[in-house]
């Protein structure tokens, strides 16, 4: 990982609304419409690849998200992982999926900026500017949704409940992060 | 502005999905035979009827998978989505 500076300086606080960014944690890409290949990832990371739409799965250190029929994205918990135990895990990935045929692994850790929101408004913050409904989203814990905020193409992850992780293009992350606040103001 | 059903997905806004423009434009077997008019027809030529059309669209802000939709282009209602290599619901 280069380990770029963040464009995100500061966390916010708003009446029902926390904004941070995440960081440093690995986020790793990966394609295949290889068989072997969901077999291949629950050896490594010790969880399948989810095949329905708009899901995800996970275990204490790894969430797995569903972008489409055959592309997923890794993104770790910790963000105290030492640089050594993500780059083993990155190996281990592209040794036994990229280098083996089955599949794509990119490290896309410096292409996301995460940014986690919390508190009951987040969801009245995000439909001001998404045409996404998140009706269904909101009460489903692990849903995955790629839609559009203000615009800018985003991941977002429900974690918990009034809990979740948008993920925005590094180049985007300060245009949103801007439009974010200047929204939350007014909440 | 209208709701596309994705057929991965599931339902979404218009404003997430980019079209293609017609669909089911076979290319000539032999391009090397034919005349200018002929590859012009082929390359640029398109229909566009007032009524039920046949289109490609990507889910370009979700999946990013291209699919085919069956859309009144007289008032945006959609017949049928099916995914890319299937064949058309109605004809
Ligand atoms: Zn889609």
């Amino acid at each position: 990982m280069l380990n770029f500076n963040s464009t995100i300086k500061q966390k916010k606080t708003y009446s029902d609304i926390k904004i941070e960014e995440i960081e440093p944690i690995i986020k790793i890409n990966l394609r295949s419409k290889k068989r072997e290949f969901s077999k291949k990832i629950g050896k490594i990371l010790s969880i399948l690849p989810p095949t329905e739409a708009n899901t995800s799965s996970g275990n204490e250190d790894y969430n797995l998200l569903w972008l489409s029929p055959d592309e997923w994205l890794v993104y770790s918990n910790n963000k105290n992982q030492s640089l050594k135990e993500q780059i083993d895990m990155e190996d281990k990935l592209f040794d036994e999926i990229s280098k083996l045929n089955q599949g794509a692994v990119t490290n896309v850790s410096d292409h996301w900026v995460m940014i986690n929101f919390k508190g009951h408004k987040i969801y009245d913050l995000l439909s001001k500017s998404c045409p996404f409904n998140f009706n269904e989203f909101k009460r489903k814990k692990g849903s995955v949704a790629q839609t559009l905020v203000n615009h800018v193409d985003v991941i977002l992850h429900n974690k918990y409940d009034n809990e979740l992780n948008l993920f925005v293009r590094r180049s985007f992350s300060e245009d949103l992060w801007l439009w974010i606040n200047d929204s939350a103001r007014f909440i | 502005m209208f709701i596309i059903n994705c057929p991965y997905c599931g339902e979404r806004d218009q404003s997430e999905f980019s079209c293609g423009g017609e669909a089911h434009i076979e290319r000539p077997k032999q391009p090397t035979e034919l005349s200018d008019d002929q590859w012009a027809e082929y390359l640029f030529m398109r229909k566009n009827i007032k009524g039920i059309q046949f289109e490609r669209w990507n889910h370009a802000h979700g999946c990013r998978k291209w699919f085919n939709v069956v859309r009144d282009t007289s008032n945006d209602k959609i017949h049928a989505v099916y995914k890319m290599g299937e064949r058309p619901p109605l004809k």
